[in-house]
């Protein structure tokens, strides 16, 4: 237990880092969006953490985060088992190293965690609203989903290589 | 002794030296017998600069907005004071609370605002936010400082309305999409794109005849009732400041 929390207290900078993305989710920038729908900055967020940090870190990264988002919007569908299984995925990745560290598949990477953030989301909301009123809002759901998995996709490697440059740069500092 | 101007011998000579006499009394005559042709047109084109023009017409316009702004008060006072009398819910602006907008997601999976007055304002939950052009939403949650709404466009949102126009009530319910759809408790709901929709005066949950906005298209196929897809006349895209309706 004591490890552990020396070991958090070492990435606590990193962690805080991840507040972030609740602020920039209630900020919601508008000019940075696609027909109104902007980013999703928790993938943005945990693609970076799971592959630099491993799969039980982003594991559990993907709870307290899917908690935060939970916290801050409307409604009960719930963000933490897509962020979950989204960092279980990615921490797995991130033993390969090298490989993945590519522009273009950090853009598929980020393109397809949206794509599955954003189904688990809307299935969730249509199963409610098949309860309530039988009907499955299905043109809103693919416009959002499609919006938000390309203006992720395109700023995924950006703020994958800024992030992983701080964290990086902070680490060797404390050591 | 000099010969008389007018000698007797009358002379065509000198009848002839007065003729711009006889043109212009022609002329005069003329204009007698038109009653003033040429001469009230000459006086329209001299003073046309003088004459009461685009800012009369600006007067004018003040004048009749004043009025029907007046006018609107007073019907307003009366309004009150009726529904006074038949003991329905108050439609005044009185007890509103006004709230600014922290943080607006109107687009995306959440349809919400984030508002910065909470609980110790006043607030609760299913209270009522208004905002310039009509109904925005409902309080879904509430901090001590912050609340949320659940705008009319989110999934799951439903709010009861109707049209004023032939008094028929429905259901509008939020679908994600920026149009809510209406549906409506009656069959034979004859509403055509175009109608009013509004909350109903009624109504104890809302204020009375907030507008909410317009019939777009009508589905008179659908059942068990027709559904119609509403514009919504507020945008909270673009909006700073709300208010609410405290029950």
């Amino acid at each position: 237990m004591a490890s552990l929390m020396a070991k958090l207290y070492e990435k606590s900078f990193c962690l805080l880092s991840g507040l972030v993305v609740p602020f920039l989710t209630l900020l919601a920038p508008s000019w940075l969006t696609v027909s109104g729908v902007g980013p999703c900055w928790a993938v943005l967020w945990l693609l970076p953490w799971a592959i630099e940090d491993g799969q039980i870190s982003a594991l559990l990264a993907g709870l307290c985060l899917g908690l935060l988002l939970d916290g801050i919007s409307l409604g009960t569908a719930t963000h933490v088992p897509a962020l979950m299984a989204l960092g279980w995925w990615w921490g797995g990745l991130g033993r390969r190293g090298k490989q993945i560290e590519g522009i273009f598949s950090l853009g598929l990477l980020s393109w397809i965690g949206t794509v599955l953030f954003g189904i688990s989301l809307w299935l969730q909301m249509a199963l409610m609203q098949i309860i309530e009123s039988g009907q499955l809002l299905i043109s809103w759901g693919v416009y959002t989903l499609f919006s938000q998995a390309l203006i992720t996709s395109i700023l995924a490697p950006v703020i994958y290589f800024s992030l992983i440059a701080i964290w990086r740069r902070k680490s060797a500092f404390n050591a | 002794m000099g010969s008389p101007k007018w000698a007797f011998p009358f002379r065509w000579r000198q009848l002839f030296r007065i003729r711009p006499w006889f043109f212009l009394i022609g002329v005069l005559g003329v204009i007698r017998l038109s009653k003033g042709a040429g001469l009230l047109d000459a006086f329209a084109y001299i003073t046309g600069p003088l004459s009461p023009g685009s800012a009369q017409r600006e007067w004018i316009q003040k004048g009749v907005q004043l009025e029907n702004r007046i006018r609107l008060e007073l019907l307003a006072e009366d309004n009150q004071r009726l529904r006074e009398i038949l003991d329905l819910t108050k439609s005044s602006d009185a007890g509103l609370i006004s709230a600014a907008v922290i943080s607006r997601q109107p687009v995306g999976w959440w349809q919400q605002l984030d508002l910065g007055k909470g609980r110790i304002h006043g607030i609760k939950n299913g209270d009522v936010v208004l905002g310039p052009g009509g109904l925005l939403g409902i309080i879904q949650s509430v901090t001590p400082t912050t609340s949320r709404v659940r705008l009319l466009t989110a999934p799951g949102s439903r709010i009861g309305v109707w049209t004023s126009r032939n008094k028929r009530h429905g259901i509008l319910m939020g679908m994600g999409s920026n149009r809510p759809s209406l549906r409506f408790l009656d069959k034979d709901s004859d509403v055509v794109p175009g109608d009013v929709v509004s909350t109903s005066p009624a109504s104890t949950l809302m204020p009375p005849n907030v507008p909410v906005g317009v019939v777009q298209v009508v589905n008179t196929a659908a059942l068990p009732a027709p559904i119609a897809v509403v514009q919504l006349t507020a945008s909270p895209e673009a909006i700073d400041w709300v208010q609410i309706w405290p029950r």
